[in-house]
């Protein structure tokens, strides 16, 4: 690469600036998706965009994880854990995941779409359906942090006060029921507030759409529950009634499966195994909506 | 009878003969029977090859096809040997492809930018720190590329879109309109840019544009399509070779030089300030120098008229296949 | 039919878009010059009444265009933005154009109009299904249903293939030699040289030259000016050439037989000399050129400045 001119002493060296040849190894198709997955997962909470960008991510996990931290000092101060694993704190929950969907989700797939950026990712050697895999799975991983980390600091704060080994056992035992459905969420409310927000490249109406989708959804899913006489009712109004909304859905999902804490839902009852089918076909739709989105790109 | 001629056209790069494009009966109807394409073939030799002519529909369906992103209705094509259809991703490795279209976020900067889509080419990390501020080196963008995209110019943006295209070390290059939306001088420092790559980087590029001076000017062939299917491929030498008449312009007299030249047995034709003269043989030349001299007249331009890749389209009705 | 501007500016805040502009546009072919953000869109704007002069006078036909809606009786305008609806089909489009213009037979002008564009195979066809050239094109017929005789297009060859800018520039030309008065800017030097005749040149909102871009060129007398010469003896010309006094450097370009450069500060004593030395000399002259006469070059001198 670089060439002596003139002899050996002292000769000044030129050396070749110009363009240069790349032999070395290529990353596959599996690797290129993961760097977009890290790529996506660090934009989802605001990493390496500026500072405006971290504010809502910050928020929304200092808020998510205030109940945990207020837990560990009532614990230490003798009281029982404050709340189950597998609820958390549910309001909170729902307002922050929503809040934190409705920002980020736009910020993964609308700017792309806005920016007209999508055929320079679809000229490389990717396929179609990789691109919106990538996005899915970054923003899946991204609640998932936000919804796990609070439970682990509470498991962390209730066992720094357990009396024995065998508290720490059972809160071990309560805390991996909770991740679980930490997990269900995650999966799924990624595939909504995802699929919501691809219908559109202006990041003020994506974010519009996701919120209000998810708010709606939740309230009237409240409301049926409520004049159907509230989560202690058995009437089928009240145990459908979280049909209606992603987030009742869910935890409609998680008493079919056993949960004890009370939340948001009545009991589902023997409608248990309909609330799981509609979690089921709701995430299917959602990721077909997605990739469908993504197969047709009209600009080249 | 023999004339010394000045070396014609630009020196192509010494570069392998196989063909970098190539289609047969290569056919895209799209539903509500649009054709796109009709049965195009043609092969696209390596160096820099101008695409010109296709209207809105054909080139951009001849660019997904060649991309491997949408399948052709029927017939095939192929880029440096792989079939689009079957190897797609293989030749995605290999390509490099500027939009036409605006399609760069203005919220990251030009550095930030090619190295993710470096990264989605499949370089490692540091390969592809590296090869994008090489590239962006390449393209002309210095100290700018640490600024937010939003903040370039026309220009820039262009040359960052070239950036990206580059990234991944192409073996060949689809450029589509360029210079769009530059001005003057923008459009000459690009196409300076795109003649450099094609004669020093040894990229193969295929340049589509509706400009015919700027295809002239920097490309060795030429694929012109029109109505989806092929009028014309061949090299651009071949386009703009020189006529049989011989352009002459004084600054005043115009009239008097051509009685002149009649009385000399030469039957000029006069075309606006200039007069076209049948180039009959090499004394020609002496003739229209000695008249001019005789009269004392100011010669202020004297040349063989060339072809130009336009005619082509000047021609009635002009879709003979070839 | 003119279109006059004296002393015209126009500003926006502290940002003044064009400054102090006096130009005057007859009719034939006319073409507006000028680097991005020169000036020339808000000076269009202001021709075609979108915008007031912030000071000066503006008049086209010999009235105002600024809130002067008659002014439209005779100017037809082709902006640069999109701006058809493209629901419509192309014959809608035009057909309403010509009713809003109130013409006696909306109908039969429509289709004049689009034949002339050589859009009549397209124009039952939504707009929505047109390539970027087409639409160009039934924008341009829009603006011609009304036969106007001064005619405003800013960037009109924007997306056209080259041969519906072949077709384009004929018509253009075609209805300037008509006697109407024809505006339009161009990014693509290329095809302002081969359609008009006089050049309008506005750089940083000053009209920077005016005129026969030829005739320009010969006006900047700063700079010396370039000739490419070959002959049978390309030496022995440039040993006669440099002993003139107009001739100020000769150079023998790169490889041999690829001629001569010739630099002259005296236009007109170069070309007179060039047959005349050559003949005394026994040198057959195959090409004299001006180099840097191109309208490319003449642009890049001008912004340059």
């Amino acid at each position: 690469m670089s060439e002596t001119q003139g002899g050996q002493s002292a000769a000044g060296v030129i050396h070749d600036l110009g363009y240069r040849r790349y032999d070395g190894p290529r990353l596959g198709r599996a690797q290129i998706v993961r760097a977009l997955v890290w790529h996506s997962f660090r934009s989802s909470w605001g990493i390496g965009r500026g500072v405006k960008a971290k504010i809502i991510p910050i928020l929304a996990a200092v808020a998510m994880c205030l109940p945990a931290f207020v837990n560990a000092f009532a614990v230490a101060r003798g009281n029982p854990r404050l709340f189950g694993y597998d609820v958390y704190v549910p309001q909170l929950r729902v307002i922050v995941v929503t809040i934190f969907l409705a920002a980020q989700a736009p910020e993964l797939v609308s700017r792309d779409l806005r920016s007209h950026v999508l055929p320079l990712y679809f000229s490389r050697p990717i396929r179609r359906g990789d691109y919106p895999l990538a996005k899915y799975i970054a923003l899946t991983a991204a609640l998932l942090l936000l919804i796990e980390v609070p439970l682990l600091i509470t498991y962390v704060g209730t066992i720094a006060s357990a009396k024995n080994g065998h508290g720490v056992w059972g809160e071990t035992k309560a805390l991996i029921p909770g991740l679980g459905v930490g997990l269900m969420w995650a999966v799924l409310m990624a595939a909504v507030g995802l699929v919501l927000a691809s219908l559109t490249g202006r990041r003020a109406y994506a974010t519009g759409i996701v919120a209000i989708s998810c708010f709606l959804t939740w309230t009237v899913s409240e409301l049926l529950i409520q004049s159907e006489g509230g989560v202690t009712s058995t009437s089928t109004g009240a145990r459908i009634g979280g049909l209606f909304s992603p987030f009742n859905l869910l935890d409609g999902v998680r008493i079919w499966l056993g949960g004890t804490s009370p939340g948001d839902d009545a009991n589902p009852g023997h409608f248990g195994p309909l609330y799981g089918v509609v979690a089921v076909l709701l995430l299917a739709a959602c990721l077909g909506g997605l990739a469908a989105r993504y197969r047709k790109v009209s600009r080249a | 009878m023999p004339s010394t001629e000045a070396p014609e056209g630009p020196p192509s790069p010494a570069v392998m003969e196989t063909a970098v494009v190539e289609t047969r009966a290569l056919t895209k109807v799209y539903p509500g029977n649009v054709t796109a394409l009709d049965g195009l073939t043609v092969d696209v030799a390596a160096g820099v090859t101008g695409l010109v002519g296709a209207n809105g529909a054909g080139k951009s369906t001849l660019i997904k096809i060649l991309l491997g992103l949408i399948p052709p209705t029927e017939g095939q094509a192929k880029v440096l040997g792989h079939d689009c259809q079957a190897g797609g991703e293989m030749i995605r490795t290999l390509l490099g492809y500027m939009p036409e279209h605006d399609c760069l976020p203005p919220d990251v900067t030009a550095t930030e930018f090619v190295t993710h889509l470096g990264r989605m080419s499949g370089l490692p990390p540091t390969v592809a720190k590296e090869r994008a501020a090489e590239s962006l080196r390449h393209v002309g963008l210095h100290e700018e590329r640490y600024r937010l995209i939003g903040t370039y110019s026309t220009g820039m943006k262009q040359r960052v879109k070239l950036a990206q295209a580059l990234v991944g070390d192409p073996r060949l290059l689809l450029l589509d309109e360029p210079t769009n939306g530059l001005d003057p001088a923008g459009r000459t420092a690009m196409l300076e840019l795109i003649g450099r790559i094609g004669a020093e980087f040894g990229i193969s590029i295929v340049v589509a544009s509706h400009l015919l001076g700027e295809i002239e000017r920097i490309c060795d062939h030429l694929v012109a399509i029109e109505g989806g299917r092929l009028l014309r491929a061949d090299t651009i030498t071949s386009f703009t070779r020189a006529s049989q008449v011989l352009a002459v312009e004084v600054e005043e007299g115009l009239a008097q030089l051509q009685q002149e030249l009649a009385a000399r047995g030469l039957a000029a034709t006069l075309a606006q300030r200039t007069l076209l003269v049948p180039l009959g043989g090499d004394d020609t030349y002496d003739v229209v120098r000695d008249a001019v001299a005789d009269l004392a007249l100011p010669l202020c331009r004297l040349e063989r008229r060339r072809h130009q890749v336009e005619e082509l389209f000047r021609d009635e009705e002009g879709a003979a296949h070839v | 039919m003119t279109i006059e501007l004296r002393n015209v500016s126009r500003w926006y805040g502290n940002v003044v878009a064009v400054n102090d502009v006096t130009m005057s546009i007859g009719p034939g072919v006319t073409g507006l010059l000028g680097p991005n953000g020169a000036g020339k869109s808000t000076i269009m704007h202001m021709i075609a009444g979108f915008l007031p002069p912030s000071r000066g006078e503006l008049t086209v036909a010999g009235g105002h265009s600024w809130h002067n809606p008659e002014i439209y009786r005779t100017v037809g305008l082709v902006p640069e933005r999109d701006s058809v609806y493209a629901f419509l089909t192309g014959e809608q489009f035009v057909t309403a154009t010509a009713k809003l213009h109130q013409l006696t037979d909306p109908a039969a002008a429509a289709v004049r109009a689009i034949a002339l564009l050589d859009m009549a195979d397209a124009a039952d066809r939504k707009i929505a299904t047109y390539s970027k050239g087409m639409r160009q094109r039934i924008k341009v017929a829009a603006a011609l249903v009304h036969d106007p005789q001064i005619l405003v297009l800013d960037e009109p060859f924007n997306g056209m293939d080259p041969r519906q800018r072949l077709h384009m520039m004929d018509l253009l030309d075609k209805l300037g030699s008509e006697g109407r008065t024809i505006l339009f800017s161009s990014h693509i030097l290329e095809e302002v040289e081969r359609l008009s005749g006089t050049i309008q040149v506005v750089v940083a909102g000053r009209l920077a030259a005016s005129g026969d871009f030829r005739a320009i060129r010969r006006l900047m007398t700063s700079r010396p000016h370039v000739f490419t010469v070959r002959s049978s003896d390309d030496r022995l010309l440039g040993g006669a050439l440099i002993a003139r006094p107009a001739v100020t450097a000769v150079e023998l370009a790169g490889p041999p037989n690829s001629g001569l450069q010739v630099r002259t500060s005296d236009y007109g004593a170069f070309c007179r000399d060039i047959a005349v030395l050559a003949r005394d000399h026994g040198i057959r002259l195959r090409e004299v050129q001006p180099t840097d006469e191109s309208l490319e070059s003449v642009f890049a001198y001008l912004v340059a400045d």
